[in-house]
């Protein structure tokens, strides 16, 4: 009787799992046809030699060798790396100020909420050809609106995409625009701390600014830590934004915005080099779980 | 309700339908020709599609299905269809990725007298050859020449020093109008580098001898004459969009579509143009796309007689006109709308002197990185045109496998 019980239960758990597997089959069917395959051909790529329009050879490590080593071939590989780490370096602070104080402020206020959260989120869901587009409009150096504003109070505005100098932190200015994916997190982060601790803080008479440096910021640190991973990969991944900016003249001045996915996809697209790019993108994907890695030791540490 | 198999096979069922082949895919008709061109604007597609329907009537059993592609994305979704076996059976290609597709046989060669050579400009047939092997058919070409604002420049310069001095009176007696909107160091720059290069007597590469010579000192001397002009053309000025258009630059160098584009939109502009200045000799670069039937093309005669009829005299003037380029075949450049233009005549003698690139599958890259590179770094940049040459020159001779 037991026994039959107990095996009824079983058979029970067991076409449970293979519903379950049966639910999650277009998922796993999905990531298996469209990430994992591409991404093991693309390994494979990254060993051989493909212009895409004759059958590929097999090529060893020369690849890889090449886009490391070989300054001639790949003269800009490693000016790609500066710019992107340049770039993750100033943009992602400065999205995570913009998007934290936008957060703070609304956070403040009493009524009309969803109208802010709305239009600092905008800036996010518009098309990212027409962010470029507008950017690139508000930059020119005869018509831009930032130097016509700048004009107003006598200074001469740089030409922000033209000078080698000015375009990461010009880049960076459009990611600190963007950031409304940071503001809404730390708004979760914000709401997801109890009052009672302010208002014991309040009571014992901290300052404001006591209680956003003691209270706010230290309880915030499991929000900005995700926050810093996320900004992080996506700044070393940022393609489509230089992309359309530069247009033709592929990185801008003196390749100052050349980064490390659009040098990537020139080389794959542009010159026919599939394996050296799919090679790239592997070293991409090897630099980004270090660098995860390392935040994960020095920024995940409970402050002391 | 419990979760049992049945039912999530039925789930997995009602997805598979959904977004699985919803059935009638076209099966190719035999005589339909797929052809692949770059998206033109709304108007221009629709006198493309008339050309079709004119070639259908002329060719009863032949039906034409166009296809329209960004130009930007073209060479991209061109190599990722033939490589999944769905490319088209004709299609526009690029000059200078004939060697590329030719090298790795998509594109087959045009057969035996299925047209008539001399029927054409030589230099726009000439981009179809490699290796000695006709791969394709001229359908447009186009060419670079001096335009100049009339408010700023009454003579156009017809040599380099003119080109200098005039550049250099202009932006001084005007100091907010650049001399020339200087080409920059990118893909279209090094595009129109060659021309200066010719001008002075010098050749980019040696295909012979398998050696790169746009180095030589007559390269150095057309590098030279772009930093000298970049001295009365400050970039701060011609890095706003359209900067010659819109009067801030008082000399470019462009090609015909601009004309077209100049008059339409900035129809205020009072602008002429005149054949590119020289140093020795006049030269202008060559640019325009080609039709090509690929080799994995079913309909492969259907794909020619389509080709033949758009460079035909009868037809070519038509087809450039719509791409605001220039026809390819003799007898169609003197019907063409733009024959009488005063402009047009000018690219005309233009491209009497105009070169083609060379048919290497690697010079794309050697074009867009290591001559977009030097241009940057010897114009713009702080190096010596001849030290950015010369380390061009290396990685151009290294990518060629030279």
């Amino acid at each position: 009787m037991v026994k039959t019980r107990r095996a009824g239960v079983r058979s029970g758990a067991r076409s449970e799992a293979v519903a379950g597997w049966l639910f999650i089959t277009p998922a796993v069917a999905h990531t298996l046809v469209f990430m994992a395959a591409p991404a093991v051909g693309a390994l494979l790529l990254s060993f051989s030699q493909w212009d895409m329009t004759s059958a590929p050879t097999w090529a060893g490590l020369d690849n890889y060798r090449a886009v490391l080593f070989d300054r001639d071939l790949y003269p800009d590989f490693l000016v790609a790396v500066r710019v992107t780490a340049y770039y993750a370096l100033l943009a992602v602070p400065a999205s995570l100020l913009t998007g934290f104080v936008q957060a703070y402020l609304i956070d403040a206020v009493r009524r009309g909420q969803g109208v802010f959260r709305l239009a600092f989120y905008l800036p996010m869901i518009t098309a990212e050809a027409a962010v470029a587009a507008i950017w690139k409009w508000l930059y020119d150096p005869q018509f831009g609106l930032i130097n016509g504003l700048l004009g107003v109070f006598g200074a001469e505005g740089p030409d922000w995409l033209g000078e080698p100098a000015m375009v990461v932190p010009a880049l960076a200015l459009i990611a600190a625009w963007q950031s409304g994916t940071a503001m809404i997190i730390f708004l979760a982060g914000l709401k997801g701390i109890p009052r009672n601790l302010y208002e014991a803080a309040e009571v014992d008479g901290a300052r404001r600014r006591d209680q956003l440096l003691r209270i706010t910021i230290p309880l915030l640190r499991p929000t900005t830590f995700y926050l810093v991973i996320t900004g992080v990969i996506g700044a070393l991944q940022v393609f489509g934004l230089v992309y359309v900016l530069f247009g033709r003249d592929i990185g801008g001045p003196e390749s100052a915005g050349l980064t490390y996915v659009l040098q990537l996809y020139v080389t794959g697209f542009r010159d026919g080099e599939m394996g050296a790019a799919s090679a790239m993108s592997f070293l991409l994907f090897a630099v980004t779980i270090m660098v995860t890695a390392l935040q994960f030791r020095l920024l995940r540490r409970e402050p002391a | 309700m419990k979760v049992t198999p049945a039912l999530a096979l039925s789930v997995l069922a009602l997805v598979a339908v959904s977004c699985g082949d919803t059935g009638g895919s076209a099966t190719s008709q035999a005589a339909t020709v797929d052809f692949w061109y770059y998206q033109p604007t709304p108007q221009q597609a629709d006198k493309v599609k008339r050309l079709a329907k004119d070639f259908e009537t002329a060719n009863p059993g032949l039906k034409i299905k166009l296809t329209e592609i960004p130009k930007d994305d073209y060479n991209t979704k061109i190599a990722t269809a033939l490589n999944g076996g769905n490319g088209p059976d004709a299609g526009y290609l690029d000059q200078p990725q004939m060697a590329r597709f030719a090298g790795g046989r998509q594109i087959a060669a045009v057969p035996a007298r299925t047209i008539d050579e001399s029927a054409y400009y030589e230099g726009a047939l000439e981009t179809n050859r490699v290796s000695g092997t006709l791969y394709g058919v001229p359908l447009q070409q186009t060419t670079v020449v001096l335009f100049y604002n009339k408010d700023y420049v009454q003579t156009p310069p017809a040599t380099w020093d003119q080109l200098v001095a005039e550049s250099e009176r202009v932006h001084r007696e005007n100091p907010k109008v650049a001399g020339v909107a200087l080409p920059k160091g990118d893909g279209f720059g090094a595009w129109i580098f060659p021309a200066f290069v010719a001008s002075a007597g010098g050749t980019m590469v040696d295909e012979n001898a398998r050696k790169v010579t746009f180095n030589s000192p007559q390269g150095q001397e057309a590098l030279g004459l772009w930093r000298t002009l970049l001295a009365s053309s400050p970039r701060k000025i011609t890095n706003t969009d359209q900067a010659f258009q819109k009067g801030l630059a008082a000399m470019t160098f462009s090609g015909p579509w601009d004309v077209l584009g100049i008059r339409e939109q900035f129809p205020q502009l009072k602008f002429g143009t005149a054949l590119l200045p020289k140093k020795l000799e006049d030269a202008s670069t060559i640019g325009g796309e080609n039709g090509v039937v690929f080799s994995t093309a079913d309909n492969p005669d259907g794909a020619w007689k389509w080709l033949k009829f758009l460079s035909s005299a009868d037809h070519n003037a038509e087809f450039a006109d719509i791409t605001g380029n220039f026809p390819v075949n003799r007898a169609a450049a003197a019907k063409s709308t733009l024959a009488g233009d005063q402009d047009m005549k000018i690219v005309i003698d233009q491209l009497q002197s105009a070169r083609s690139r060379p048919a290497l599958p690697e010079w794309i890259k050697v074009n867009d990185e290591f001559i977009a590179k030097a241009i940057e770094e010897g114009v713009d940049g702080g190096r010596s045109p001849a030290e950015a040459l010369d380390t061009a020159a290396v990685r151009a001779a290294k990518a060629l496998g030279w």
